[in-house]
């Protein structure tokens, strides 16, 4: 309990921080296209313009102006990519940090077992996104409704979009443990967790742009599409259990990882 | 100079890896684009729109069944992968010594603060051309299999060239950003948040007209594939602010890190 209240609280400036970003990027951005949605008619028109590779990268292909929910999908890839990078460091530094900082030393000799470690850091780290998923869902409703000017919005398409960020986190959190168990030495957490979220994210406009699935298949920007749930008010359910094989073959495969673990000591 | 070769070799992985991702996307890419190679549909939807507005909106430079037109796809994402590698390297060649606790080390050798800098910047600069380079070399290999048009070459080399002065502004701002910042850790996250600050800003600059202004802010924006090919030239604005932007941010890493109070 005592490693679980000592993490939870060093992630509360992290927290904070990438709620407030996520926050306003939900805020601006929304505001942004609903300005531009006031001229809907013309807006068709200049979209329909606009060569198509260029739309679908930035999944504005199949987008409905007339509606508030039609440009949600973007806003929602935004924050989609922020939750991607912050659970991706969260995961890759959430052992791996304690060798860095030399403080493992400290720490595992402590009288708990590293399964017990393990667990009480993942529940941390867990808390942690579950207060930036909730900002999400949060600052999405408040946003809607502030731009709705008594338009009517699908509240239950909303939530359905909504739900796919814990499973989503949880794939960048699990990935993220895994990859630092795999490898001796984590140097610097950035440089991963960005390969892992942008990668990914890179992977999935690749794929769309381009068309034909691939590899695409492994992204969960893929599997957690919002302009698929748009569009067909369901998930892609084959897609998802790819993500939800992944978290649940990861995670025991990390504490079997953590148990065996080589930890580098002081000096 | 041996802190030059000294950095060239550290970053020697971390250049390999990243050419090593751009080969990925290269070869996938090219892959996908073998199926639209010539292929007449995507032809005939093309040639039901009327000529002014392709013309009006460098379509004519997007046209997927031309490897110009499909290079000008790519360009984006080579742009963004240049980008991530050029910010990263440049903030994390200074807050390295800090992290790795180096940093007594390096700054008792018998060289100015300023001369460290300098070989730094210098290292970081020659990994950022490797890789741009590979990324040319890669294009224009995986392109030939399918005879281009002799003007391509010139495209693609301009192209690359561009990406070249993207890269040099975000290592410029990367190098500022880790020596200007106090907290070392924080570096890398400052960086990034630049990066994906301008990416987003380039993504709704193009929407509304009254947002174009958005584009000075995003060097993504600068370098526009479309206006490359066919005039082969950037517009000279951009230049300029690459240039200030570089000259700005390159004093105010020198500035900063004379006065540097180091985190041991």
């Amino acid at each position: 309990m005592n490693i679980f209240i000592h993490e939870v609280k060093s992630y509360l400036k992290s927290v904070g921080i990438w709620s407030v970003a996520i926050f306003l990027i939900i805020l601006i951005y929304f505001s942004a296209f609903n300005a531009v949605a006031v001229e809907a008619a013309e807006l068709e028109e200049m979209l329909s313009s606009f060569p198509d590779e260029l739309l679908i990268a930035f999944g504005m292909n199949d987008m409905d102006f007339t509606s508030l929910l039609g440009f949600f999908g973007v806003v929602f890839l935004f924050c989609q990519i922020c939750l991607a990078i912050q659970a991706s460091n969260y995961g890759i530094s959430l052992v791996s940090i304690e060798e860095r900082e030399l403080t493992a030393d400290f720490l595992l000799p402590k009288p708990v077992g590293r399964g017990k470690i393990l667990t009480a850091k993942l529940l941390a780290a867990f808390t942690a996104l579950t207060v930036t998923n909730l900002t999400v869902w949060a600052s999405s409703f408040i946003v809607i409704s502030l731009n709705r000017d008594g338009r009517a919005f699908d509240v239950r398409t909303l939530a359905l979009i909504l739900s796919t960020i814990v499973l989503f986190q949880l794939f960048f959190l699990s990935a993220g443990i895994i990859l630092s168990l795999l490898m001796k030495r984590v140097r610097s957490v950035i440089p991963l967790s960005m390969a892992l979220s942008f990668g990914m994210y890179i992977l999935n406009i690749f794929g769309t742009m381009l068309g034909e699935d691939k590899l695409e298949i492994i992204s969960p920007f893929r599997h957690f599409d919002p302009n698929y749930i748009l569009a067909h008010g369901s998930y892609d359910l084959p897609l998802v259990m790819i993500s939800v094989a992944v978290i649940v073959i990861a995670i025991p495969a990390s504490y079997a990882l953590y148990q065996k673990r080589n930890i580098a000591a002081a000096v | 100079m041996r802190i030059y070769l000294r950095e060239l070799k550290a970053n020697l992985k971390s250049t390999l890896i990243y050419i090593g991702v751009v080969a990925f996307f290269v070869v996938v890419g090219f892959s996908k684009f073998s199926a639209y190679a010539e292929n007449p549909e995507i032809l005939e939807v093309l040639d039901a729109m009327p000529a002014a507005l392709l013309a009006s909106f460098n379509m004519n430079a997007f046209n997927l069944t031309t490897v110009e037109g499909f290079f000008g796809v790519m360009y984006a994402f080579v742009a963004l992968i240049l980008g991530i590698a050029a910010v990263m390297w440049g903030s994390e060649i200074i807050s390295k010594e800090e992290r790795d606790k180096t940093v007594e080390f390096a700054l008792t050798l018998p060289v100015r603060r300023s001369t460290l800098i300098t070989a730094k910047t210098a290292a970081a600069l020659t990994h950022c051309i490797l890789l741009a380079l590979a990324s040319w070399g890669l294009n224009a290999v995986n392109s030939a299999a399918y005879d281009p048009e002799p003007g391509f070459y010139r495209f693609l080399f301009q192209g690359m060239a561009a990406l070249v002065v993207l890269q040099v502004i975000f290592l410029a701002v990367g190098i500022f950003i880790g020596s200007a910042m106090k907290q070392h850790k924080r570096a890398g996250s400052v960086a990034i948040s630049v990066l994906l600050g301008t990416y987003f800003f380039s993504v709704i600059a193009g929407l509304k007209e009254e947002w174009e202004f958005l584009k000075y802010f995003t060097p993504f924006e600068y370098f526009d594939p479309a206006l490359i090919m066919r005039e082969s030239r950037v517009e000279p604005v951009y230049l300029w602010i690459s240039l200030g932007v570089i000259l700005i941010s390159l004093a105010g890493a020198y500035l900063t890190y004379q006065r540097r109070d180091l985190y041991i």
